[in-house]
């Protein structure tokens, strides 16, 4: 997966590809995580597993945008932290 | 985003089978720039792995299992047999001769660009293909679907078959056991079983082929058993698979008891999901997980992208796909919006006797609340039943109480062909009446449906 290239779209229309970073993504899922007070470790757990699931999906894609990659961290997250799901789909990050 | 005038394509067609090659075709002879994006083998589901290769297998063996049980006609089969590999040699010259198996040329001789690879959106007039980016002012999507495996423990760990896979064997397994009592499944039993290999057929439905009227479930199930020496487990769920030596073990549940059994293959035929994961939502395009979201004229919710055939989620044959894909290609190049009309398009089930049904069903008129007359007519009536030596099967037809034919059911050698006049019959309001007086030849097999129309005549 760290292969892979994503190509980023930003609102202002830019669009400079970026290779796929484990650890960001990682990084915000866990700040959702904790923004609704879950535990550090799960917090961690669910971030390590979101991640393999997203990155496993991206295998399957050369190409993808960040809002892909936010939709299928948020729908897979939305299983086991609904909550952390819908402040991490609308980038409402509170810590 | 990318500028009104600075399309790549007038039209993109994402997926190259019955969905999306008619319109290719068609707006490229109409002189539009076109591209056509294929993630598999080009041509699709139906001439690699679908309609073509299953129908040219079971048309030869069908040929040998006739001519083995043809000693009551005088005919000598004590030393007859089949070569595998030649069949499969056959299977696959039916293949090539569609000239749209594989075949990219057949796309770039129209003046259509290929890709291979997967698309995926990047905004509602960009899609990326193999990291290159390609821009078109209409965009037809036609990815087809795939076949879902059913949530069984154990069942990712051992090699299955699907439908498309199945073909690739060496040889024919000894025992096998096909998980879905569907179109495909049966039809993949009975060819299985005409190889020589030990068939399971499982459902968890009352009977096979649930979406047929009872009696076609009732009376294949019968001809499997009798005639193919399939073994039929409905209302059954398989609940585990585990490797055992060379073999797998399947562990099923039927009537509140668990049973296991040896077989040396599995094969998934259960349902299929329309292939969404190509970034609809970047293209707003609104879809949910049985298929894309379409108006009656076949457009999507970003009204310049389309979308055809089995991505759409709610039928999987392929002359469905080949209406749809013509009716967006006219929509996509003409103001003036068409829409598809699917009355008295027929199902088929390609076995032997063959299945063919139009219309609504029984079942279908039953949930549906709706006064009906029905009649039946068995096979056995007619007199190209006794010249052929074949008696099971039967034509049903429902009407209104005018007596306007509202469906058709047939069970038939050929059921394929009868059933066509009965499509014409629905489509046109007909009357069983009509039907029933208009000439059948004699010794023919549709003297059934005269038959059958003129007890509701």
């Amino acid at each position: 997966m760290s292969d892979a290239l994503i190509d980023i779209i930003k609102r202002e229309g830019r669009r400079p590809s970026e290779r796929f970073e484990r650890s960001k993504l990682h990084a915000s899922v866990y700040a959702a995580c904790l923004s609704v007070q879950a535990p550090q470790g799960e917090a961690q757990r669910l971030a390590d597993m979101i991640c393999d699931i997203v990155a496993a999906w991206c295998a399957t894609k050369p190409e993808v945008t960040s809002a892909d990659l936010r939709r299928m961290a948020a729908r897979h997250l939305e299983a086991f932290q609904p909550e952390a799901a819908y402040l991490y789909k609308h980038h409402k990050l509170v810590l | 985003m990318v500028k009104q005038t600075a399309y790549n394509y007038d039209l993109i067609v994402i997926g190259s089978g019955a969905g999306g090659s008619v319109a290719a075709s068609i707006a490229a002879k109409n002189g539009k720039r076109v591209a056509v994006i294929e993630a598999g083998m080009f041509g699709g589901e139906s001439p690699n792995w679908g309609d073509v290769p299953i129908k040219a297998l079971l048309h030869a063996t069908q040929l040998y299992d006739e001519a083995k049980h043809g000693t009551r006609f005088g005919i000598r089969s004590a030393m007859l047999s089949y070569n595998y590999p030649s069949l499969i040699n056959w299977k696959d010259l039916a293949i090539k001769r569609t000239g749209a198996g594989d075949n990219r040329k057949y796309y770039e001789q129209q003046g259509i660009d290929t890709f291979h690879g997967t698309a995926h959106f990047l905004s509602p007039n960009e899609i990326s293909i193999n990291r290159r980016h390609l821009s078109a002012k209409h965009f037809l999507i036609a990815t087809g679907s795939h076949v879902v495996a059913p949530d069984i423990i154990g069942l990712e760990s051992v090699k299955y078959l699907t439908p498309r896979s199945v073909h690739s064997l060496m040889r024919p397994p000894k025992k096998l056991l096909i998980i879905g009592g569907g179109t495909t499944g049966v039809e993949l039993a009975q060819l299985m079983a005409i190889y020589g290999t030990k068939v399971y057929l499982v459902e968890i439905a009352a009977r096979i082929l649930p979406q047929e009227d009872e009696e076609v479930g009732v009376l294949m199930e019968r001809i499997l058993k009798e005639r193919k020496g399939v073994t039929t487990l409905t209302q059954t769920r398989v609940i585990s698979v585990v490797k055992d030596g060379v073999a797998k073990r399947v562990t099923f549940n039927r009537g509140d008891i668990e049973k296991s059994i040896l077989v040396d293959e599995i094969l998934v035929a259960t349902g299929r999901r329309p292939m969404v994961d190509i970034g609809l939502e970047n293209a707003s395009v609104a879809y949910t997980a049985q298929g894309i979201d379409v108006n009656e004229y076949l457009q999507t919710s970003a009204r310049h992208i389309f979308a055809a055939g089995d991505v759409l989620g709610h039928s999987s044959h392929t002359h469905t796909a080949l209406t749809e894909s013509r009716v967006a290609a006219h929509n996509i190049l003409r103001k003036e919006k068409i829409k598809p009309n699917y009355s008295g398009t027929p199902r088929l089930t390609f076995t032997y006797p063959g299945i063919a049904s139009v219309g609504l069903s029984e079942d279908d008129a039953m949930k549906r609340d709706l006064a009906i007359n029905k009649a039946m007519a068995p096979l056995n009536m007619i007199a190209r039943s006794n010249t052929s030596d074949f008696r099971d099967g039967f034509c049903k037809i429902i009407t209104d109480k005018k007596g306007v034919i509202l469906g058709a059911t047939v069970v038939a050698p050929h059921a394929a062909e009868i059933i066509h006049e009965l499509a014409l019959a629905v489509r046109h309001g007909m009357t069983a009446s009509e039907l029933a007086t208009t000439p059948h030849a004699f010794l023919s097999w549709s003297e059934v449906v005269r038959i059958a129309a003129a007890k509701l005549a």
